[in-house]
């Protein structure tokens, strides 16, 4: 039912076919990439040509070949983020909104907590500290610092559950709390997590790009992030060679804004309300035909 | 009162686990805490120095809780140490010389982009379903979806090079004098059209996906049905009975959005070049000046505290519930 509501959206169509398209295509880095992206295999700063699909970096390496490389790292590392984050927002809004009590008030205070101290600026003396952080280093630290808006949300909607009257029910024919959180409070937080997740995988693709470009990565791993650093060091824009930096700036949009149609997409089918557009129109257009009244 | 004394504590503890942080951050990494901290700079810094900023930061013998009483007093007395890279300018200081630039950017932009997306919010969802309204959504969650950097890098390369339009670089022109003439006041005006622009197509998404959710929501409501009933015009129910109410769960963005924005801006001033404190983190980042990137979080940590409390104050303002002292 979810999924046939999906299909029928065009916004999430268009999402998943962008996104499955990028991770088709670093998938098969090895296979379509005619370089290897880490050789000189050009002089630097060719423009695009057919020998290079999207010219070579200051370095002579393969721009082409470079951004189907990049794309295994910066999506792998977005996936993994998000994964700890949506872990994390779960175990804790869950229990918060379940267990109440203590429990609530220690989480809600550390989710409020990590609300209002600023992300940035926390991940970037993290990153410094650190040193030339890996792609995996970079998906844990963002991952452990980006849960308490999602948790805040599980958390408010694990409460409105409770009151229902099927969970009552529940507790009262004495199921296990085991259970009950797990088989009759989580299928229902389903397209909540699913769109966190979603939300949480751009943000950590977006951070992850921030984060190296301004050079606290490790400048040798490839991806969209540590391109646009070495585009943007070796003053790629001032001498005209716009490929160098235009081409990861795409790659990155073109993915968040996949992600981006798709949750937006999630949020129709799961909320009717926001759903009635399509409806709409159908009333619209029936109305100027005149097939019925207003 | 108490709704404000609450808040307030709170905000204390936040700073609190902020220096905490700070704190515990040289402490935890391999190898000699003052040497992470200053690092190469050691060399150039008087034993004198090294002494004030052993003392500040708590680097001592004693047992770490009284090395950490130690820090946290200093935090409070705002003395953050001496920067390294722009040796010997206390930390506090150069701060607070780029904070104007910022708070300039960042104001500005919110309140553009908070005006513009809210308008642009309650239109879509007044509209809903027309051809406005499927455009303008999508299109404003696809640009909230693309990093800052991407859009600087973009409007510098149209903008900046490209066209010529605009000036790609710091705050104002620099063989102008900083002073209160319209030559500055303009060269500062002309300088902040790219930073503020890309501010404000990365922010108003932000406001303008939860105004129309909200106003979709409250579309539904009784007293709008009841209003329209009424024979009140179009407009006058769509902003005094609707997006009056709609506006409220808007304020809190606003707060929240903030600290998104603090993302934005720094990037953005890396990008321009301008002068504001996220610049001024970038090159103590480049020059590894702890002192000072720790600095940068703390009054980051301030800015988002402050907005906090401002929001709770309008929220007071806005909503009576909370002002005859129910739960907010």
């Amino acid at each position: 039912m979810f999924f046939k509501l999906l299909i029928r959206n065009p916004q999430a169509v268009i999402g998943m076919s962008i996104m499955a398209f990028f991770i088709v295509i670093s998938l098969a880095a090895p296979i379509i990439a005619p370089y290897d992206p880490e050789a000189r295999v050009g002089l630097p700063h060719e423009a695009p040509s057919s020998e290079h699909l999207f010219g070579t970096s200051r370095m002579g390496r393969d721009v082409f070949s470079q951004v189907l490389y990049a794309g295994q790292i910066s999506i792998t590392v977005g996936i993994t983020a998000g994964l700890i984050t949506t872990f994390i927002a779960l175990a804790t809004g869950l229990s918060a909104g379940y267990f109440g009590g203590r429990i609530d008030e220690v989480i809600t205070f550390a989710t409020n907590v990590i609300l209002v101290l600023p992300q940035l600026p926390l991940l970037l003396v993290l990153a410094a500290f650190l040193g030339e952080v890996s792609p995996a280093l970079i998906a844990f630290i963002i991952g452990v610092t980006s849960w308490a808006w999602g948790s805040r949300v599980i958390r408010s909607q694990t409460l409105a559950l409770r009151e229902k009257e099927f969970i009552k029910a529940a507790e009262l024919i004495g199921e296990p709390a085991r259970r009950i959180i797990f088989i009759e409070l989580l299928p229902n937080l389903i397209s909540i997590i699913g769109s966190g997740f979603i939300g949480a995988v751009i943000y950590a693709v977006m951070t992850q790009a921030t984060l190296e470009f301004i050079g606290l990565g490790d400048p040798t791993s490839i991806s969209w992030g540590t391109m646009l650093y070495h585009a943007q060091t070796s003053s790629a824009i001032y001498v005209g060679a716009w490929w160098d930096l235009l081409v990861p700036c795409v790659a990155i949009s073109l993915f968040g804004a996949s992600l981006a149609l798709l949750n937006f997409a999630v949020d129709e089918v799961a909320n009717p309300k926001l759903r009635a557009k399509g409806a709409l129109r159908r009333y619209k257009r029936m109305l100027k035909r005149g097939e019925v009244k207003a | 009162m108490q709704f404000f004394a609450r808040r307030l504590s709170f905000y204390l503890v936040a700073f609190l686990i902020a220096a905490t942080i700070n704190f515990f951050l040289p402490r935890i990494m391999p190898g000699d805490p003052l040497a992470i901290m200053f690092g190469p700079q050691m060399a150039r810094m008087s034993p004198e120095t090294i002494d004030a900023m052993r003392d500040t930061f708590g680097f001592s013998d004693a047992p770490l809780i009284q090395q950490y009483f130690q820090y946290v007093v200093n935090v409070f007395q705002w003395d953050l140490g001496v920067s390294t890279k722009f040796f010997p300018k206390p930390v506090s200081e150069v701060l607070a010389d780029g904070l104007v630039w910022t708070l300039f950017l960042v104001g500005s932009s919110t309140i553009i982009s908070f005006l513009l997306g809210s308008i642009l919010g309650l239109l879509a969802a007044w509209f809903r379903g027309s051809i406005f309204d499927s455009l303008a959504t999508p299109g404003a969650l696809v640009m909230q979806s693309i990093p800052s950097v991407v859009i600087c890098l973009v409007a510098l390369i149209i903008f900046g090079i490209g066209l010529n339009w605009l000036p790609t670089g710091y705050g104002y022109d620099t063989s102008l004098d900083p002073q209160w003439t319209f030559e500055f006041a303009g060269s500062v005006l002309k300088h902040s059209i790219l930073p503020i622009g890309t501010l404000v197509v990365f922010q108003m998404a932000g406001f303008l996906i939860p105004m129309r959710a909200n106003m979709i929501n409250l579309l539904g409501e009784d007293y709008i049905t009841m209003g329209r009933a009424k024979g009140l015009s179009g407009s006058r129910v769509m902003f005094t009975y609707g997006a009056r109410n709609a506006l409220l769960p808007s304020m809190t963005t606003l707060a929240m959005a903030l600290g998104f924005v603090v993302g934005g801006s720094f990037i953005t001033e890396v990008v321009f070049n301008y002068p504001g404190i996220g610049y001024i983190m970038f090159q103590a980042i480049l020059a590894r000046d702890y002192p000072l990137v720790q600095g940068h979080m703390l009054i980051f940590t301030m800015v988002m505290l402050t907005a906090n409390f401002l929001a709770d104050l309008l929220y007071v303002v806005l909503d009576p519930r909370v002002r005859h002292g129910g739960e907010a």
